[in-house]
Parts: C-alpha cells; sequence; structure tokens
C-alpha cells in the first residue's frame, strides 16, 4: 500500500511537471504572436513613441464577457496591435473590487499609459487621480468621473444612442403607449440612458406600467424572470425599452415566452452577430436597436490614446457616434451578421473617427 | 558463499521503500510551497514588473478579502462543518456599511460596528439551524446565503448604494464613505497596506487559537469525532457555534475590505468570493501536508492564487486560463489531502460522518 502510495505520488508529481511544461510552451507561442508585427494599410510611418520598442499599454475592464465586451476587446486588440502597442489585459468579470485591484496592479507596475474601460466612479476616481499624479497618461472608456482633470474621457454617445431608437418607438407606438423600461442602474452608461428615457417618458406622456432589470454575471438569463413575471402583470404593454442588450434578450425571451410577440415591441441597444440573430428571427419583437460596432469602438479608443500619446489628439473628451438599426432594414438588406451590416451601413466602421495617416482604423 | 541470505531483498526493499516514503512525504509536505515559490521565481525572473515591492503588497491586499472569508470556512472545516454563506455575509456586509454611513450618515467607526453585529449574528443564525434545528452544514448554510442575499436586497432596495445617490423620498442621500473607512483598504501602516497588516494579524491569532491553545484543540476533536468529544467532557455544542459565529466574523471582516476597496455598496460584491474562499481553504488542507484545516496553510493557499492570478496576467492569459489554472492546483491538492496523504485527513465538508 505504502509503495503504491508513493509511487502514485512521483507519478503525479512527474505528470505536473509535464503538464507544467506543455503550458510553459503554449505560452511562449502567445508572447511571440501577439508581439509579431502586423500588416497594416498606414500610409506614414509610425511618429515617437511608436517607432522604437513596443508601448506598455495596460487595458483595465470591468468586463470582458458578452458578445459586446468580447467584441470591443478583439477590436482594441487588433487596432493595439497594428500601433506597435503592448497592451496588457485584466478582466474583473464584474467584481468592482477585484478591478479596484487590477488598476492598482496596473498602476503599480508603470506602464506607458492606462485604459479603463467601464467602471464604478466612487471605486475608481481615486486610482484614476493617482495614475494622473504618477504622471501615466489615462484614456476611460464609458466611465462618469467627478474629477476628469488630465484624463481622456472617451463614450459611445449614449444620448444618439437612446434618443435614435426611442424617437423609433414614438413613431411605432404613439404617445401615451403604455411601455415598461428594463435596465439597471449603478452602470454609467445605463444611467445616462435613464435619463434620455425619463426626458422622453414626460415629453410623449408614456405610461410607465413597470421598471425592472438587473445586471449580472449572466444578464440575459437572469432578466428572463423579471420581464416575465412583470408581462404576466401587465399583457397589454405596447413597447419595452431595455437599453443594453444582454438585457434585451431576456425581455425578447420573456415576451416570446409569453406569447405576446405580436402586440408587445422591444427596443433594445447594441449590436453583436447574436443580437441579429435575434432580431431576424421569425417573428422576433426586437424590432430597433441603436447601435454602434463594439469592434470599431474598442478600436476608437485604442486610437484615441495612440493619438494623445503621439500629441496629435486635440479634445479631452471622445464620443463615438451611434445609429438606429431597424429589423425593416435588416431584412431588406437582408443583413445577417456585424460584418455584413458594416456594409449596408458603412458609418458604423468609425473610420474618419479619431484617425491619422499613420493610424488607419483597423476594423 | 554466493548464497545470498534470505533476509536480504526485503531489507533492501524496505530501505527503498523507506526512501521512497521520505520521498513522497516530503513531496506531500513541502510541494505546494515548492510550486508557489517556483512560480514566483518564474514571474519574477521573466517579468520585470512582478518582483517590484508594490506589486508584491498588490497581490496580498488584492487577495486579504479571499484569505479572510477562507480562513472562516476553515474554522467551519475544524468543526467537520462548511459554510456556503461566506461570500453572501461579505456582500451583506458591504451594503450594510454603505447603507449605515451613506443613508444612516454615520463615520466609519460605527460601520464597522454594524458589520461585525451583522456578521456575528449571521454566524450565530447558521449555529441555530445547524446545532439546534439539527440541518446539515451544507444545506443550512445554502439555506442562509440566500435568506442573507435576499435580505441585503431588501433592505438596500436592491440599488447599488453610492454617495448623492437619490432616495425613496426624493432627497439626496445625506452621508458618504468616510475617510476612516476608505483607511481601511487605502491605508498603509509603515509600507505595509491595511488589509495585508489584517490578513496577517487574522491568520496569526487563528494559528495561536488552533495549535496553541486548548480551544484549538477541542475544536479540532469535534471536527474528528463530535462523540468522542463529548464523552471527552468537550462542550460540543459551544465549540460549534463558535466555530460558525467565527466564520461569520471574518466574512463580514472581507465584506469591510471589500467595501473600502469598491468605495460604494455595490449589490454584486462577495458574489465571486465564496469559491475562491472554498478553493483556498481546501487548499490549505494540504498545502503543508497536514492534513486537516489549519491557517497557515488556508493563508498560503491564497497567496499561491494570488501568485497565479497575478502572474498569468502579466504574461497575457484570458481570464478563463487561470480558472482552469486554479481548477488545476484544487485538484492537486485535493489528491494530496485524500488519496496519497499518509495522514487521515479530518475534512468532511458538509457532513458530520467520519
Amino acid at each position: 500500500m505504502a509503495h503504491a502510495r508513493s509511487i502514485s505520488v512521483l507519478a503525479l508529481t512527474a505528470s505536473a511537471i509535464l503538464a507544467l511544461t506543455g503550458c510553459a510552451q503554449s505560452n511562449a507561442a502567445g508572447t511571440a504572436e501577439s508581439t509579431s508585427a502586423a500588416v497594416t494599410e498606414a500610409t506614414a510611418p509610425l511618429p515617437a513613441p511608436f517607432d522604437g520598442d513596443a508601448v506598455s499599454v495596460a487595458l483595465v475592464r470591468q468586463s470582458g464577457a458578452g458578445d459586446y465586451f468580447e467584441a470591443w476587446g478583439a477590436g482594441a486588440k487588433a487596432q493595439a496591435k497594428a500601433a506597435n502597442i503592448d497592451l496588457t489585459i485584466t478582466d474583473a468579470r464584474n467584481d468592482n473590487a477585484k478591478q479596484a485591484s487590477d488598476l492598482e496592479q496596473a498602476i503599480a507596475s508603470k506602464p506607458d499609459a492606462i485604459i479603463v474601460d467601464h467602471g464604478q466612479t466612487d471605486t475608481l476616481q481615486p486610482l484614476i487621480s493617482q495614475a494622473v499624479d504618477a504622471g501615466i497618461p489615462v484614456v476611460v472608456y464609458d466611465l462618469a468621473l467627478t474629477d476628469s482633470t488630465g484624463v481622456i474621457t472617451t463614450s459611445q454617445s449614449d444620448e444618439s444612442m437612446a434618443s435614435g431608437v426611442l424617437d423609433q418607438l414614438i413613431t411605432d407606438v404613439g404617445d401615451g403607449a403604455k411601455v415598461g423600461y428594463v435596465s439597471a442602474t449603478g452602470f454609467a452608461a445605463l444611467d445616462r440612458r435613464a435619463l434620455v428615457w425619463d426626458t422622453y417618458v414626460n415629453d410623449h406622456d408614456l405610461d410607465v406600467v413597470f421598471s425592472t432589470g438587473k445586471v449580472s454575471e449572466s444578464t440575459a438569463s437572469d432578466n428572463i424572470p423579471l420581464v416575465d413575471a412583470a408581462l404576466k402583470q401587465n399583457p397589454d404593454v405596447q413597447a419595452i425599452f431595455a437599453p443594453y442588450d444582454e438585457i434585451t434578450k431576456g425581455a425578447v425571451q420573456a415576451v416570446i415566452q409569453n406569447n405576446l410577440q405580436s402586440s408587445v415591441k422591444v427596443y433594445g441597444i447594441d449590436i453583436s452577430n447574436a443580437d441579429l440573430e435575434v432580431i431576424n428571427a421569425a417573428d422576433s419583437p426586437w424590432v430597433a436597436t441603436s447601435a454602434t460596432d463594439p469592434a470599431a469602438v474598442g478600436a476608437a479608443v485604442v486610437r484615441s490614446l495612440a493619438l494623445s500619446l503621439a500629441g496629435q489628439l486635440d479634445e479631452t473628451d471622445v464620443q463615438f457616434p451611434a445609429i438606429v438599426i431597424t429589423q425593416d432594414f435588416l431584412a431588406a438588406k437582408s443583413v445577417d451578421n456585424v460584418t455584413a451590416l458594416r456594409d449596408a451601413e458603412p458609418s458604423l466602421t468609425l473610420d474618419t473617427t479619431v484617425v491619422a495617416d499613420w493610424l488607419p482604423a483597423t476594423s | 558463499m554466493s548464497r545470498t541470505p534470505p533476509g536480504n531483498t526485503t531489507v533492501v526493499d524496505r530501505i527503498r521503500g523507506g526512501a521512497l516514503d521520505t520521498v513522497s512525504a516530503g513531496i506531500v509536505r513541502w510541494g505546494f510551497v515548492a510550486v508557489t515559490v517556483l512560480l514566483i521565481g518564474f514571474f519574477a525572473l521573466t517579468e520585470p514588473n512582478f518582483r517590484t515591492a508594490d506589486n508584491m503588497f498588490g497581490m496580498l491586499k488584492f487577495i486579504a478579502p479571499t484569505a479572510i472569508a477562507g480562513l472562516g470556512v476553515m474554522l467551519a472545516m475544524t468543526v467537520g462543518g462548511i459554510d456556503l454563506s461566506v461570500g453572501a455575509s461579505a456582500g451583506f456586509a458591504v451594503s450594510i456599511a454603505a447603507w449605515t454611513m451613506v443613508v444612516g450618515n454615520q463615520v466609519g467607526g460605527v460601520a464597522v460596528g454594524v458589520v461585525l453585529v451583522g456578521g456575528a449574528l449571521i454566524g450565530a443564525l447558521n449555529a441555530l439551524l445547524i446545532v439546534v434545528a439539527r440541518i446539515p452544514d451544507l444545506l443550512a448554510t445554502l439555506t442562509t446565503m440566500f435568506v442573507i442575499v435576499g435580505l441585503k436586497l431588501l433592505i438596500v432596495d436592491g440599488k447599488s448604494i453610492s454617495s448623492q445617490m437619490t432616495l425613496a423620498d426624493g432627497s439626496s442621500a445625506p452621508g458618504r464613505f468616510t475617510p476612516d473607512f476608505l483607511w481601511l483598504d487605502r491605508g498603509n501602516i509603515g509600507p505595509v497596506p491595511v488589509p495585508v497588516v489584517i490578513f496577517i494579524a487574522l491568520t496569526v491569532l487563528l494559528w495561536f487559537v488552533l495549535e496553541r491553545t486548548k480551544w484549538g484543540r477541542a475544536l479540532y476533536a469535534v471536527g474528528a469525532n463530535a462523540e468522542a468529544a463529548r464523552l471527552a467532557g468537550i462542550r460540543v455544542l459551544l465549540y460549534r457555534t463558535a466555530a460558525y459565529v467565527g466564520c461569520g466574523l471574518l466574512a463580514s471582516v472581507a465584506g469591510l475590505l471589500l467595501a473600502a476597496r469598491i468605495g460604494q455598496g455595490d449589490v454584486s460584491a462577495g458574489n465571486s468570493l465564496l469559491l475562491d474562499a472554498m478553493a483556498v481553504s481546501l487548499v490549505g488542507v494540504s498545502v503543508l501536508g497536514m492534513g486537516r484545516p489549519n491557517a497557515w496553510g488556508t493563508a498560503l493557499g491564497a497567496v499561491l492564487i494570488a501568485v497565479m492570478v497575478t502572474g498569468f496576467t502579466m504574461i497575457g492569459l484570458p481570464y478563463y486560463a487561470q480558472d482552469f489554472g486554479k481548477g488545476i492546483v484544487l485538484l492537486v491538492a485535493l489528491l494530496f489531502s485524500f488519496t496519497f496523504s499518509r495522514k487521515r485527513t479530518v475534512v468532511v465538508a458538509g457532513s458530520m460522518t467520519n
């Protein structure tokens, strides 16, 4: 018994070492890939500080999960590669304490610049001030700051996103309609969209019969029961405004579960391949969404940083405009993925926003 | 002359076996320490940013809430139990601390007091369900987890509490997170961040209580065999109650650190804490080859996870690779504790049979 046990311990140790060796090899391969130069269509050489060693940038994200954030991260990575930026990404997975630690550690590692993607104001403001004081350039995306001195703020224009899709809602159901609202508070983007919503509710006498919603690790499925209950209570609702695609998907699912897709229209915000599939499904209640292309936005945030490091960015607040996409438009152009959507609606690629001859948009 | 004495092979075997056993015992005892040291060495060599003092303290600070909640689970494990409500208790602490300061307009010290009382009460509720109502630990603490999460959301209307938030009556919240409370995360004692000091102090305290006092021996005795402990004159119910109350207190300390770090009453705080806390306390059982829940092992398990998460991030691995790494470490730890250990492992997470 003792022998068998000892031998199995040794065997396990040996296999663990083998497994670790395997890991090491794949790490090396990964590093090599990420540092290899990318082919770009730049028409001018990279200016300082991008013409020497790779510029180290820490990207501190609140969450990288979900179609939108996945695409955003991919866009940022691709643009970073093209601009000779070595991007170190941390993903707090919606754990705000973890994001604070990540940012703290990023500051301690003294990178050439930091990008903060989403987050809670009270949590991150002191750390961002600390980074600015330490002389590290900071770019934030979709994060409301109380003191943005020395910080470059970027956002997709939530004002234009919300108002675009709400104009469509009013056109479809008219003033005084019974509407539902599914969203959460405490997220900069959602809070800004909520302000626009409140204005529309007042201006158009909308009758808000329910307000619910949450953001979690699995937002889409966690919103289904909430909207389901609200619909059971108010089956006569005419339209639902769900201003974040993961929440929109949950709302759509709940409407279908209750067999209300002929009478209830859902208005969302954001777009992804998965979203397009939901919108294009037969009898889908999701009739309009307002969107930027997340990959293009992720890339544009990195471009804002690059231009600012090269001393070529004149503004300190950069906004990325949105467009409204309706179910009918998608059907007419038979668009079923984001690539096709970019062809049908070229303004999505942001190829004229924060670009330079040495820094074209990658997506 | 060439005849081999009959006993020789046996002796050689025994010697070989002895050497093998010594090696395997060494691996069991020091394997995890070695892996941790090797990983630290590897990252320190390859990543210049890893070997800075800032980063070392940063890692310890980042893992402190998880480690402290893990110490709580470890305490419940000493009496043969488990506590699934640690994450919920920590999240409860975050919201209650925020509510006390922002809505109740109290100073940080009051918030700390309220949170600790709350934590002790949650522990007492667990103990009541387990010791008096005789519901199995796993089920009782699972129930408590849901009750606490729900209660928290009821108290705060499902909202994250932040300064200047609008209250139900339309006015703005009067208070804010006070600097003395934020000191819990942002302050330093000498060069050492406060959370790290608290983490180390609690580890030493629990090590001392468990290994150097009769209370510690009694806790382990209850965990090993409650009936024998009772016959030996140990007040089993009292010790089990104390372990759960201690666990609730530690979870609320973890929550205080999270609250100070986040700087607002984030409703989702603590959600990710349970599994990590469970993992570090289970790793802790095997880390030093002790085969039972212990304070230093738990602390070391937490450090190992911090090193992995930070190092893997620096070399550019995505978060799911970190989960995989954590899973492998836990698997190996459990194999060492349950499969290869020569000592009988005294951890029976969630049942009272042995």
